[in-house]
């Protein structure tokens, strides 16, 4: 049990897993994670598979980069914990028996002689001592008076307090990891969904998107409904950055799309030698539309949001309605007179191919599509650790920086009616402003009042 | 009068800044550093104006693209740099730093810099923000100036074991002990704006306060350096130029977090 201590309470260890964890995330970000196995062999080559059985390939969740990050709690734990009983008695039980040969020998020191009694110059160095906020702590030992002065001494517990924050943050993420998940649901308006795990279900009222005037979008918003057994509880408009809670369940606002297995088309057919014979019609995918007056069928076959030629064949890049283009059939008759794709940002641009020469003009004038709201369900049990770790971080950090502790220690002893004072300053973390504060006052004690 | 305008501006008085102290470097003379400082200060201000300008103009936040947050790190080198030389009087390290913001000022300038306002995307939507990026290139401009005053300590140090250290130059002692003080400034308010703040946003927009996409990482790896520096300075008693080589290290990590992630790596923050 002593020699475990021994070993995670030594700060060579911390240095070598902050090395050994920082160059293991280096490599984390230069090798792709969570690819497939093909991808790895097509990359690497040989090195893939070795790569993949060191789950190096999923690197951060990986069970021996836990485990650096599990041996690096234990060490911080084990390290703050044997520095703690010192640092406490040194704060509230200083030592004040102190030697004069130690005191010389510190890097800031000084020594001088005053004239005037050792009651004199003990109050006067008090004085200056106070003025500068310092706290004092003195005692008597034969004839000599040892006095301690000390300012901001809680800053000496700062770096305990970022201990303490970043091994709640550690068990935090560990708390996520087991017990979070996290998922993608896509929900059209109107629809409910059960909330996996949960005795609550989901409805969407409402899902709109909001455009700048460039016509890129400004936001997504979603009015989701909290559906308790069969009543409403809560209703809450959510969008990017401005998500729902609900009994530990979080619903992030994080895409939207659009459902192109039924969109309704708005095509407009005209006759070219004759503009006012034209024909409006709203068709969905597969129906057959009449126009009488010219003994016309036509019927729309495919739809792509986002056309693109690729390799002779037509197929959409993106599910965005970037392009959209739908092919049309018509007939007369029984006869395919004509057949083609017809763009809804470009009108002029239809490729239509005729077996004869045909004089209508077909335009896809606009498409209605029910939109999805892309909705993140997520629930993290470990995220008010993170919290409050992050919390104690904080408070730690600025109290170790800029909060640095310092203090003093004074011999004062009375030689031929003159006193000596022998003085050193220590300060982990503000030596040059404790410097020149020592400094300052030794020179002004040198000075008679 | 616009925001391109005032951004030349002061791209111009930081060069003539520079040009001062450049006077300075070669000549010694203590007053063409002392204008230097003048002008830069000036500089600082006229940028400031331009910042506030394009904040008005754009409708948020000076810094969501590449133009953007490069002026504004330009302008957080400046700030950092103003504090330390009234504080620590580092005249020395002026003429270096200045050629580092104006190295980012052209580079902001640039024309591959699309300097169009553009609307944000929904997610950069947040007081967040402001926040997460102001807080992160202040810590961030600290490191900046401890790089610099590394680098000098590096040099200083190596003329003064040969002996040739020149008269009246920054001993090394000093600007060791400059570089310890500009990380122990910076690394707590990286901390805060990059990593705290970082994850409170995450949280708010993704869902996830930390998902190891590369910036992430990234600036959990400059972290980690730094919180290297502190622990062998603060604990083990490391100085000098072991000191110096890991703040070196730890600047660069932060330089490659800022631009290497967004443009050799990707991940959920390409914003570009």
């Amino acid at each position: 049990m002593k020699s475990i201590i021994e070993f995670f309470k030594s700060i060579k260890l911390a240095i070598f897993l902050i090395i050994i964890i920082t160059i293991a995330s280096v490599v984390g970000t230069l090798i792709p994670q969570l690819r497939s196995a093909e991808e790895y062999a097509a990359r690497y080559g040989q090195i893939s598979e070795l790569l993949i059985r060191l789950e190096i390939t999923d690197l951060y969740h990986s069970w021996w980069f836990m485990a650096l990050l599990i041996l690096f709690s234990l060490n911080i734990l084990i390290c703050t914990l044997t520095r703690l009983s010192p640092k406490f008695r040194r704060v509230f039980k200083p030592n004040l028996l102190f030697q004069s040969e130690t005191l010389l020998a510190a890097k800031i020191q000084g020594k001088l002689k005053k004239s005037g009694s050792l009651e004199e110059s003990e109050s006067e160095l008090k004085k200056k001592l106070r003025s500068a906020h310092y706290r004092i702590k003195e005692t008597r030992k034969d004839a000599e008076i040892h006095l301690l002065a000390r300012k901001k001494i809680l800053g000496i517990f700062g770096s305990d307090i970022v201990h303490l924050g970043l091994i709640v943050i550690l068990i935090g993420g560990i708390i996520s990891g087991l017990g979070g998940f996290r998922t993608n649901i896509s929900i059209s308006e109107g629809e409910i969904i059960p909330v996996f795990g949960a005795d609550f279900k989901l409805q969407l009222d409402k899902f709109e998107t909001e455009y700048h005037p460039n016509g890129s979008v400004k936001d997504w918003k979603s009015t989701l409904t909290v559906i308790e057994g069969e009543s409403p509880r809560l209703t809450k408009v959510i969008e990017v950055n401005y998500p729902l809670s609900y009994k530990g369940y979080v619903f992030y606002q994080s895409s939207y799309g659009w459902d192109w297995e039924n969109p309704t088309l708005e095509i407009l057919a005209t006759k070219t030698s004759d503009s006012s014979s034209s024909k409006k019609a709203f068709v969905r995918l597969g129906e057959k539309e009449t126009w009488e007056k010219e003994n016309l069928t036509f019927t729309a076959l495919q739809f792509l949001p986002d056309f693109i030629i690729d390799g002779n064949q037509p197929r959409t890049r993106s599910l965005d309605p970037n392009n959209p283009a739908v092919f049309i059939q018509v007939f007369r008759g029984e006869d395919n007179i004509s057949s083609g794709w017809i763009f809804a940002k470009f009108p002029d641009f239809s490729q239509m191919h005729s077996a004869t020469e045909t004089d209508y003009k077909f335009e896809l004038k606009d498409i209605q599509s029910a939109q999805y709201s892309g909705i993140q369900m997520s629930k993290d049990p470990g995220v008010n650790f993170i919290w409050i770790g992050c919390t104690f971080l904080m408070i730690g950090l600025f109290m170790a920086f800029y909060w640095p502790t310092r203090d003093i220690r004074f011999i004062l002893k009375e030689t031929e009616d003159k006193t000596e004072i022998i003085s050193a300053g220590r300060s982990a973390k503000s030596i040059l402003a404790l410097e020149s504060e020592f400094t300052r006052i030794m020179t002004s004690l040198r000075r008679p009042e | 009068m616009n925001e391109s305008t005032l951004f030349l501006i002061t791209f111009v008085i930081y060069i003539i800044a520079a040009f001062f102290y450049l006077v300075f470097l070669f000549s010694k003379k203590e007053s063409a550093a002392k204008t230097g400082l003048s002008v830069v200060t000036v500089g600082f201000f006229v940028h400031t104006l331009a910042l506030i300008w394009r904040t008005i103009e754009s409708g948020h936040a000076p810094f969501t693209n590449m133009y953007e947050s490069l002026s504004f790190l330009a302008w957080s080198g400046a700030l950092a740099y103003i504090i330390t030389e009234y504080k620590y009087k580092i005249r020395k390290a002026g003429p270096y730093l200045m050629l580092i913001i104006i190295g980012i000022m052209a580079l902001a300038s640039s024309p591959l810099m699309p300097k169009e306002a553009t609307p944000l995307v929904p997610a950069l939507q947040s007081y967040w923000l402001w926040l997460h990026v102001s807080v992160t290139l202040l810590g961030e401009a600290f490191f900046a100036v401890a790089f610099v005053t590394s680098i000098m300590y590096l040099v200083a140090d190596s003329r003064e074991k040969k002996g040739i250290a020149k008269e009246g130059a920054i001993s090394s002692a000093k600007l060791d002990s400059i570089s310890y003080r500009c990380v122990a400034v910076g690394f707590p308010l990286f901390t805060l704006g990059g990593l705290v703040f970082g994850m409170v946003w995450a949280y708010k927009a993704w869902g996830a306060y930390w998902s190891w996409d590369s910036k992430e990482t990234w600036s959990l790896i400059t972290w980690f350096v730094f919180a290297l520096y502190l622990h062998t300075r603060i604990v083990m008693g490391w100085k000098g130029r072991r000191s110096a080589l890991i703040a070196i290290i730890g600047f660069l990590a932060a330089l490659f977090t800022y631009f290497g992630v967004n443009y050799l790596l990707a991940g959920l923050h390409s914003y570009t």
